[in-house]
């Protein structure tokens, strides 16, 4: 068992931890006294604290943004992996496979009017676009529209309707889902001048993913959904 | 909305991405600036920060409210795993403390302090300026440097005993210049 110290000595040691400069051989002392002393006790945590405002003199030096950016993407990817069963996964899960081809007159134009026309004059091979249901969610019931893609699944357009209107602070980030892994945020949804309708475009290679969706992010997104589901789709398969 | 520190160690506790993100935006900057000063180097200061916040969110929180305040919390494993880095590398750069015509830095605007802390850098650095030398150069050679108080007493060429005085006076004279102006304002011995 550690020599015993009294008040005088264990207020030194506590200091020195305070500091970080207390020997190894030395905390068993003051541990044991601190332990049982109502006088010492306390006095660690204030000279703890008095220690940290050392730092306060310090010329501050604001770390990139890149730290926080790296630090969140970790955080958000390790807490989604973790999760049992996140909003995401149920939300694939639950999304009849059946509910897929349905061709939408109105969204099926627009999105080939952005998209281009395909199979249609400028030497490009015939190939029609893939046209699916995006709904709303249980925080958004209003919304619908479509997500159209074309047959090569490297291009799409989501264009929705119903959706409220968001502050300043807050854009609808969207999201591609594959059936094993995390959300990839790819686009913002932008709304006409009325705010009636709402578009994104997303582009890449659409193949392994599975689900279409949308939540509200802060201004210039998130590493991973973080806000409320407003709406999703299932893809279908390439 | 303002989160408080209790709101920040609860969501944490629960293991909450959104915690860890609190933290850092409200400590990030602090922690950043003690791993620079304490490594001189800024990828492994940024390494260091990175760590300390991954180890936060991974173990969730230890912290113990009558140990100290979450700043000195965040400061203390930062400060840590400095100066464990410090030690650890092969080719040390451990800024040596000039034992003599040490100086205090002229204050800078410090928007993050006025946040983050109850406590302005002038005020600190005036109480800091307020001890003797040899007082102040012994804490920050341990808490900067990361010497055990046989190194300090070595480097500075005084007995054990001394250095340990030293430091106990300083932190009762920072304790006594600062204590009503702290998060916890405590009654002075």
């Amino acid at each position: 068992m550690a020599d015993a110290v009294n008040c005088d000595e264990a207020q030194d040691l506590l200091a020195l931890d305070a500091v970080g400069a207390l020997e190894p051989a030395e905390r068993a002392q003051m541990e044991h006294h601190t332990a049982t002393c109502p006088t010492c006790a306390p006095l660690a945590a204030q000279y703890v604290d008095v220690a940290s405002l050392m730092s306060a003199a310090l010329e501050p030096v604001p770390p990139p943004a890149r730290l926080r950016r790296n630090l969140m993407a970790q955080v958000y990817a390790e807490a989604s992996a973790a999760a049992p069963n996140p909003w995401w996964r149920r939300l694939v899960a639950a999304i009849p496979a059946s509910r897929g081809i349905t061709v939408l007159g109105v969204a099926a134009v627009a999105a080939a009017v952005i998209l281009g026309f395909w199979g249609v004059a400028g030497g490009r091979s015939a190939s029609t676009p893939i046209t699916y249901v995006v709904s709303g969610s249980t925080s958004q019931p209003l919304v619908t529209g479509s997500v159209t893609l074309d047959s090569a699944r490297t291009e799409a357009v989501l264009t929705v309707h119903g959706l409220a209107p968001l502050p300043a602070s807050q854009v609808y980030e969207v999201w591609l889902i594959p059936a094993h892994g995390t959300p990839t945020g790819v686009a913002f949804l932008t709304s006409d001048p009325a705010g009636n309708a709402w578009t994104a475009v997303v582009n890449g290679s659409l193949d392994r993913f599975e689900t279409i969706a949308a939540t509200n992010e802060p201004v210039g997104g998130s590493p991973g959904p973080t806000g409320s589901q407003v709406l999703s789709g299932h893809l279908g398969s390439s | 909305m303002h989160l408080t520190d209790d709101d920040i160690i609860r969501s944490i506790s629960a293991h909450s991405p959104e915690g860890i993100e609190a933290l850092y935006d409200r400590y990030g900057g602090l922690a950043h600036t003690v791993a620079l000063r304490i490594l001189a180097d800024r990828g492994a200061a940024e390494d260091v920060v990175q760590e300390s916040f991954l180890a936060v969110w991974r173990r969730g929180s230890t912290f113990q409210p009558g140990r100290g305040s979450l700043r000195s919390w965040v400061c203390t494993i930062v400060r840590n795993r400095a100066i464990d880095r410090l030690r650890g590398d092969l080719h040390r750069t451990r800024l040596d403390t000039p034992i003599e015509g040490q100086t205090i830095e002229p204050a800078v605007t410090d928007p993050w302090a006025a946040v983050a802390l109850e406590l302005s850098g002038e005020e600190v650095r005036k109480a800091l300026a307020e001890l003797p030398l040899e007082q102040r150069q012994t804490i920050e050679l341990a808490y900067y440097g990361g010497y055990s108080q046989s190194e300090i007493a070595t480097k500075m060429e005084v007995p054990l005993g001394t250095v340990k005085g030293r430091v106990r006076i300083a932190l009762d004279k920072l304790r006594a210049s600062l204590a009503d102006r702290l998060e916890a304002p405590w009654q002075t011995q």
